[in-house]
């Protein structure tokens, strides 16, 4: 078999895996970005998937089921900014804490919904005209989602955000030095409330695709430990959502290929690849000169409280 | 104040985070009943392959029986198996104790010496006490009946497999699969690819679609989620369903699978145990090693369909030439030639392993390794002990295989 066919293989799973990683990361920036962890990714990509999945089975219209996941992931969120923000209590805590409620309930909420096969799947397409360029055309548009497109979208939408407009500033600021940002008249709890929310819609979006359009089905613990991949690509990206795209292909298509190089390299070692390259990365970023341009947000996982400094 | 608060409520999400999710103690409450099970499972009753089966045969037993009380606890850590034990046996007073987790082997083991006047069973170890039985429903019978099957379907001459971990038991099954589809086929090729997880779809659909970009086009897995038949069926290819029915998830591609019925045991074990016939005593050399003859495994797409009829056509008209006998490498046939329909041949392998006599294994010798190692002698069969403990791949096998001898 030609380089070619094995490219395009890798490039079209790498944009089909990617995706959902893409969704949450995209999320966990906007909300990093504002000063707010949040672990709770895992959490609200699993009540994505199962309120996506019972909203399109019982529906049949699978984007309603996207919308009720983006819902019910920004509905899930607003506990963790209300715990962190409002509260100001510890964000790593309630953090896991939303994970561990989000297996729990989605596992709850889920029983008696496993094993039914999905007949409103999302379908997937070919875009026309676009599929017929040579090389391109079947790694990019061929049998792919919507949301595929969707989401890449999304990541230059939300990097423009973040660097071109007021709005990215302020939540910079609000990330970096939040009285400064709240001295120069930007609402700093308003703003991080939103990132937060952003954060929980896109996760609970990325959960909706799992379960209506990449393995339409509804499984306990379906996300198998992807709001974790979620957390090291935003630091793996830089908090930059133009990085996160980059970074959510890549693992995409390492994780492809740790399964397709299987004939011929030992396995065991394959499926450590993805993570050890993430770990290696990130260890060449932290000693070289590029530290400086890491961009952790100052504030992380600092609670804001006016007046105190 | 407001300190407090924080804490009340922090308190509250974690211990309803964690509350929700492994300490589910399903009390089924049956009022009154004089015998009580405790079964301990090491995944999510959720997850539609191992734990779901086992809780689904639970449920019938308690159903059955008027004299049973069943509790469960779900994802239990391998390690932490003799804590949910002792609350099993201390809180919740059970008598007999089901563990369903190869990794439960140590722990039960050691309970079972705790507790000598309560029963204990052990599903898939190998380790025994005078108050412990151990029980296993194998399906590599029932991979051999889908090999065949699959061997007359594939068009490229590939076969594609997801397994979970390099482990005897899979091994076992891939083995089997694969003297099926050479035995109608005899230049096809199984080609695995492993996820070294028992349960992460995105895994198992990453193995599929790699195998598919390499030509495979039928499709069998072991693993536990319905993740394989749904990506071959995307692709429009037929696959073979795994652990529970997985008919419905692709109608028109499902061809039959591998169906469990645990309940089998459950029923028998605990029937002689309210009959007094098992008790705290007579346990070490009681094994259930449930096949096809047992009951305890079924080939099909779902109960009652052993092979979905969108399929009967082609396999009737696939033909092969068997030898009814000793077959011997060299091709010669110590018996008789017959030459029948792919379709007749799992009806008759089918018939022929669930007989009382058993008459037909598909690890019959002369068996080779795929080095080339003569690994069952002819006219033997593979022990109970060389079945649990199989390393070998045998001919037609391609791909990594860990812990190859």
């Amino acid at each position: 078999m030609g380089w070619e066919t094995w490219l395009i293989g890798t490039i079209s799973r790498a944009l089909a895996y990617g995706t959902p990683l893409l969704l949450g990361t995209l999320g966990e920036i906007y909300a990093e970005r504002s000063g707010v962890l949040n672990l709770g990714v895992e959490g609200m990509m699993v009540m994505g998937a199962f309120s996506a999945f019972a909203t399109a089975y019982t529906t049949g219209n699978p984007w309603l089921g996207l919308l009720v996941a983006a819902c019910v992931g920004g509905a899930f969120s607003l506990i963790h900014a209300f715990v962190s923000i409002t509260l100001r209590a510890n964000q790593i805590v309630s953090g896991l804490a939303l994970t561990m409620l989000g297996l729990g309930l989605a596992g709850v909420l889920g029983r008696g919904w496993e094993g039914k096969p999905l007949e409103a799947a999302l379908p997937a397409l070919t875009v026309p005209h676009l599929a017929k360029i040579p090389g391109l055309g079947p790694s990019l548009f061929v049998n792919q989602n919507a949301l595929v497109y969707l989401a890449a979208g999304l990541a230059v939408l939300l990097w423009f955000v973040l660097y071109k407009t007021k709005i990215g500033i302020s939540i910079r600021a609000v990330g970096d030095d939040p009285a400064t940002a709240d001295a120069m008249g930007v609402n700093v709890f308003r703003t991080r409330y939103l990132c937060v929310l952003l954060g929980g819609v896109l996760a609970g979006l990325g959960g909706g695709y799992l379960s209506v359009a990449y393995r339409p089905a509804w499984t306990e613990g379906m996300t198998a430990g992807m709001g974790w991949i979620v957390i090291a690509l935003t630091i793996f990206a830089f908090w930059n959502p133009l990085l996160g795209l980059v970074g959510a292909y890549f693992f995409g298509a390492l994780y492809h290929l740790s399964y397709r190089l299987q004939p011929w390299t030992s396995p065991e070692l394959l499926k450590t690849m993805p993570y050890v390259f993430a770990i290696l990365v990130l260890a060449l970023v932290a000693r070289g000169t590029l530290k400086r341009r890491m961009n952790a947000p100052a504030a992380l996982c600092e609670p804001y409280i006016r007046g105190e400094e | 104040m407001k300190g407090i608060w924080i804490r009340v409520l922090l308190v509250f999400l974690l211990v309803s985070g964690l509350g929700l999710m492994p300490l589910l103690i399903g009390s089924a409450a049956g009022a009154g009943g004089n015998l009580k099970a405790g079964f301990i499972y090491v995944g999510p009753i959720g997850d539609y392959g191992w734990s779901h089966a086992h809780n689904a045969a639970r449920l019938i037993v308690e159903e059955t029986f008027p004299w049973l009380e069943t509790v469960y606890v779900e994802s239990v850590p391998e390690a932490e198996v003799g804590t949910y034990i002792d609350r099993l046996i201390q809180q919740e007073k059970v008598d007999v104790v089901f563990t369903t987790s190869f990794g439960f082997m140590d722990g039960t083991l050691a309970a079972a010496q705790r507790y000598p006047e309560k029963i204990f069973a052990h599903c898939s170890g190998f380790k025994r006490a005078p108050n412990m039985a151990t029980y296993m429903a194998d399906f590599y019978q029932v991979y051999y009946l889908n090999g065949l099957m699959a061997g007359a379907l594939t068009k490229s001459g590939k076969v594609g497999y997801v397994g979970a971990f390099p482990i005897p038991e899979v091994k076992r099954h891939i083995n089997a699969f694969t003297i099926g589809v050479r035995e109608v086929n005899p230049t096809a090729e199984v080609h695995v690819r492993w996820i070294f997880e028992w349960y992460n779809p995105a895994a198992a659909k990453e193995a599929a679609e790699a195998l598919i970009k390499d030509g495979a086009d039928v499709f069998a897995f072991t693993e536990d989620s319905p993740t394989v038949v749904q990506v071959a069926a995307q692709n429009g290819l037929p696959s073979f369903g795994h652990y529970s029915p997985m008919f419905d998830f692709a109608p028109d591609y499902v061809v039959s699978g591998q169906i469990v019925h645990w309940e089998k045991f459950y029923l028998d074990f605990l029937a002689k145990v309210y009959a007094g016939m098992y008790n705290t005593t007579n346990l070490q050399d009681v094994d259930y090693w449930g096949l096809l003859r047992e009951g305890a495994v079924e080939a099909g797409a779902k109960p009652g369909m052993l092979i979905n009829p969108k399929f009967e056509g082609a396999l009737k008209d696939k033909k092969v030439r068997i030898c009814i006998g000793i077959h011997l490498p060299d091709s010669t046939c110590i018996g008789v030639w017959i030459e029948i329909s792919v379709y007749e041949l799992v009806m008759l392998r089918l018939e022929q392993m669930k007989d009382f006599e058993m008459v037909f294994d598909p690890f019959t010798g002369p068996i080779y390794d795929r080095k080339g190692n003569l690994v069952i002698q002819p006219g033997a069969r593979a022990t109970y002990d060389e079945l649990l403990t199989m390393e070998w791949a045998v001919e037609g096998v391609v791909g990594p295989w860990p812990g190859e001898p």
